[in-house]
Order: structure tokens, then C-alpha cells, then sequence
């Protein structure tokens, strides 16, 4: 899998892209982790763009949840957004999607990022 | 329509777990929906395999088969590991708030949200997972025709 990361005035946006299974999932965090500490700080904003990813298992998502866990503790505004079908059903399955901020697309995250800091 | 393999019960073969199923699916005209929840429960499964299957010194066996009846597939994942049940796990609390949240069972869940049905036996030395549920094939080709 793919990752790439923008910086949109006070917000980090991480762009995924491929196949998030376990043998993906280790990098994928680290990646994850440098972003959130290159974040900015208290008040900044991480959105991870999901419109390319196409597959997440369990292993995946733990590095999601790691990810919303660690950006709450450092003060950051965290959500996930464009999550396509297949994706969107492991969110909900596994209530991800209720302890997480998850918007239809890119430009609402950044939106919601703006008005509302952490 | 049937297919079959058989892999040492090591993570280095995920990968080539998860083309023999997509290859099948292509082959059976699956759209790529239809095959993503079998992608989702082959990785758990075995993954479980991988991480709990194995006793010390020895690798399990991992034979996953595939067959597609009507409108029905079906995939068993058969192990020659200590006997477990996969099943028998305690469901996750998928309420929790972020910071009490746990990924373990997850995977499992995964696999009784998305089937229609699953099933564990123990025979003789082999743990083996049965799921299938009812897929959309893409569109059927007209009789007597051959796809391509």
C-alpha cells in the first residue's frame, strides 16, 4: 500500500492508498506514527483519506485505533474520511465508526477540521 | 466449480493465499464485492492460524478450498494445529469508548457478521472452518457461449 502526506494550512492529511492487511499494516503504522508526530501539536488537525484504500482487516484497523488513541492524547483533531463501501462495512462492524470522527469525503474533514479545533 | 492449496502456516503466505482467491473469483466471474468478505475471513482465519496454530518447533498445514455451488460459496481453511475454536471466542464490545477499545476478536466477528454461515469441527488432528455465503455473480454468460 501507498501513503502520502499533505499539509493543508493546520492540517496533516494522509492520503492511503491499496491494501491495509496485516502484512501491510506494520509500516503502515510507523508512517502513521511519524505523521501524528510531525502533526504540528495540540489544536492541529490529522485526516486520513481512505477514498484509496481499498481493503482493511482487523490488523488494519488496529492501527487506526492506535492512531485515533494517540492523536487524542497529543491534543489532536483526528478523523478518517472518504471510506469506500468495502471499508465503510469494517468501520461499522466494528463500531469503529461511533468513536471516531468519519466524514463522506476530503473536503468536509477539512471543513469540519477548520471550524472545529481540538 | 472447485479449487484448492495448501501452504506452510507462516504470515509469508498471505499473499499468496489472497491471489488463489482472487484469481478464483475472477475466474467465476465474482464481482470484486462478492469476493472482499471472503479476502476479510481467509486473513483472520488464517492469520489466527499463523499466530496460535503453530507449536513449538513445527508450522502448521493450512489447506484452504474453494467452491462455488449456485449462488453459494463456500471456503474451508483446514489446519493440522492444537485444536481451537475459533469460534468459541467471546465476542468483542464493539460499544467500547476509544480508550477501552481492543482489536482481539475483532477478526472473528469480522467473519460471523459477513458469512452466512460458519462452522467449526475438529477432525481427527485437523481444525476446519467452513464459511460461505451467497455472492452476485457479474452477469451470466449466455448458454453456450464461453466467456473471453
Amino acid at each position: 500500500m501507498n501513503l502520502r502526506i499533505e499539509k493543508i494550512a493546520n492540517v496533516t492529511l494522509i492520503v492511503a492508498q491499496g491494501r491495509l492487511d496485516f502484512s501491510a499494516a506494520a509500516s503502515f503504522q510507523a508512517q502513521i506514527e511519524q505523521a501524528l508526530a510531525g502533526a504540528g501539536g495540540a489544536g492541529t488537525a490529522v485526516v486520513i483519506d481512505c477514498e484509496g484504500l481499498e481493503y482493511v482487516s482487523s490488523a488494519g484497523l488496529r492501527v487506526f485505533l492506535l492512531a485515533a488513541r494517540n492523536a487524542q492524547r497529543a491534543g489532536l483533531n483526528f478523523s478518517v474520511c472518504a471510506l469506500q463501501n468495502a471499508v465503510r462495512e469494517v468501520f461499522e462492524l466494528s463500531g469503529f465508526s461511533r468513536v471516531m470522527a468519519v466524514h463522506p469525503d476530503r473536503a468536509a474533514a477539512l471543513t469540519a477540521a477548520a471550524q472545529k479545533p481540538a | 466449480m472447485q479449487s484448492r492449496t495448501s501452504v506452510p502456516g507462516e504470515a509469508a503466505q498471505l499473499a499468496a493465499l489472497t491471489r488463489f482467491l482472487q484469481d478464483f473469483c475472477v475466474t467465476a466471474e465474482l464481482p470484486s464485492a462478492a469476493a472482499l468478505p471472503f479476502e476479510i475471513a481467509l486473513e483472520e482465519i488464517f492469520m489466527n492460524v499463523v499466530m496460535h496454530g503453530s507449536p513449538a518447533g513445527r508450522l502448521a498445514r493450512v489447506d484452504v478450498s474453494l467452491a462455488l455451488c449456485d449462488d453459494d460459496l463456500t471456503m474451508a481453511v483446514v489446519d493440522d494445529g492444537p485444536a481451537f475454536d475459533p469460534l468459541s471466542l467471546p465476542a468483542p464490545d464493539v460499544n467500547a469508548p476509544l480508550d477501552a477499545r481492543r482489536v482481539g476478536g475483532l477478526g472473528v466477528y469480522f467473519v460471523r457478521q459477513m458469512m452466512d454461515a460458519v462452522s467449526y469441527t475438529r477432525e481427527g488432528p485437523r481444525n476446519q472452518l467452513r464459511m460461505s455465503k451467497r455472492v452476485i455473480r457479474a452477469k451470466a454468460a449466455p448458454a453456450g457461449t464461453k466467456p473471453g
